[in-house]
């Protein structure tokens, strides 16, 4: 399989970036080291490539109308230069994806996670009878960059010349960098102040060299991967897909429980109501010296309650935290649970993120 | 395409009362010309379709007709695939649920019947 490459490889490449593959992708690992990386992200400001991940182009009158029928958030009156996290679910109310409904001038940019784009289409077009609505995959067309941290608006700020601290998360507004255009969009990574930046490829480098000018920190997937884990982020495949429902996995703050029906939308009325929702998403912290992986099972008085799903060291305090998978009656903060396979290990839970915060009042 | 049986076209299939009670919400809303109901499906509802329902006198021109009981039963061409065979009722009184549709193609339905998968 030929590996795709984003807009920026070449800069990657210049700039020492070891590589490998992720998504079908060929994307940098580190391009310097994890450890400064992590804490550019966590403490100042860090850039990502991210054109790993979806974008779809979505033209036509009926577009939200069509989004807030299939989905779980009220999307039907964004206007343009606003946005909202929503949940694709199926009729049993499980996760097909999450998305992010971007609404531009004159259409909608939905992001997806890495390689779904075509099953969305597929899912969308499904269900698209009379409407007026144009689907295309732009993925390839387009670059994104994420640009994460508590300094990442100062960041834009001196990039842009423009505050921006009023851009909400998921609103998006026309900017120029380094002269180019780019829609920049408030993307957090779940309580981690951030930004994404969509805009043409050709664009793409003297807007990287830009940000990394101002003291952006250029970040690999092996920093990304420990700051998502860190921020209780969860991603398809693995904390995400049609094995949960959004209630587990934490996503109640992108369920509008007011705005009607929508697929899946009695399933998911009806876990809440009734207090039925069987596992959540927990945040993890193991005793010192466990290697833990993805896949290990987890036990509370020798009784299966849960599975690890991502395990990572945090590369400052070399503490190994993670994401899982537990009963509802065990997740609680603080509550200690036992890794199967590892003798005396004890695994904590830290807390139960909530991506999108908790329930709109 | 259509859809037979021994011979005979399926289309969308109203009964008397549904199409008396589609007479009169026509005069009551003052529709005027020939009275008819578009019946399609969208997507959405709990089960992941839904019905449609609009009374109108407006045919497009890839619209199956049929008229039965004096009223133009018009369906589009792709709400046909998924509507052939139903048929319309009317249920009225205290526990009356209104335009009520048996759809043969349906697999699954939700709890208030409005939405449907196939």
């Amino acid at each position: 399989m030929v590996l795709q490459r984003s807009a920026l490889h070449s800069i990657s490449e210049g700039s020492g970036a070891k590589f490998h593959e992720r998504f079908g992708w060929e994307l940098p690992a580190a391009y310097f080291d994890v450890l400064s990386e992590y804490q550019a992200a966590t403490m100042g400001a860090a850039l990502h490539d991210v054109s790993y991940m979806g974008r779809l182009k979505a033209t036509g009158a009926d577009g939200l109308d069509l989004l807030n029928r299939l989905s779980t958030n009220k999307v039907i009156d964004l206007e343009p230069g606003q946005g909202a996290p929503t949940v694709l679910t199926t009729d049993r109310g499980r996760i097909l994806d999450v998305i992010s409904v971007i609404s531009l001038d004159d259409y909608l940019l939905l992001t997806t996670s890495p390689g779904l784009q075509q099953p969305i289409i597929d899912w969308l077009d499904k269900y698209t009878i009379m409407e007026d609505l144009t689907v295309e995959d732009v993925t390839e067309d387009t670059t994104m960059m994420a640009l994460l941290g508590p300094d990442s608006q100062a960041a834009l700020a001196a990039a842009t010349g423009l505050a921006l601290g009023d851009l909400e998360p998921f609103h998006s507004r026309a900017v120029a960098v380094a002269g180019r255009p780019v829609s920049l969009i408030g993307q957090p990574l779940g309580a981690l102040p951030g930004f994404a930046l969509v805009l043409a490829p050709e664009d793409a480098p003297p807007v990287w060299e830009r940000l990394t000018a101002l003291g952006a920190c250029p970040m690999g997937v092996d920093a990304y991967e420990a700051v998502r884990v860190r921020y209780g982020v969860p991603v398809h495949g693995q904390e995400m897909g049609d094995s949960y429902n959004p209630l587990e996995a934490g996503l109640i703050g992108s369920i509008d429980f007011a705005k009607g029906c929508y697929i899946g939308q009695e399933v998911i009325a009806r876990l809440d109501t009734y207090k039925k929702v069987q596992k959540r998403l927990v945040s993890l912290r193991f005793s010192p010296d466990t290697a833990p992986s993805a896949g290990a099972d987890l036990q509370e008085e020798g009784k299966p309650v849960g599975t690890v799903t991502s395990a990572i060291k945090i590369p400052t305090t070399e503490e190994s935290i993670g994401l899982g998978y537990v009963r509802s009656a065990s997740a609680r903060v603080g509550n200690r649970l036992e890794l199967v396979g590892s003798d005396g290990a004890w695994v904590e839970v830290l807390e139960l993120p909530e991506l999108f915060g908790p329930e709109k009042g | 395409m259509a859809i037979t049986q021994d011979g005979v076209e399926l289309g969308v299939l109203i009964s008397e009362k549904a199409a008396e009670k589609i007479k009169y919400f026509a005069e009551r809303d003052g529709i005027e010309g020939d009275v008819g109901v578009r019946v399609a499906v969208k997507g959405g509802g709990c089960s992941g379709l839904t019905y449609d329902l609009s009374i109108t006198a407006d045919e497009l021109p890839t619209d199956k007709v049929v008229e039965q009981h004096g009223v133009k039963v018009m369906v589009d061409k792709k709400s046909y695939i998924f509507l052939v065979g139903t048929e319309l009722e009317f249920s009225d009184g205290l526990n009356g649920k209104g335009f009520v549709f048996a759809n043969p193609n349906a697999k699954k339905t939700c709890g208030c019947g409005t939405s449907f998968s196939v």
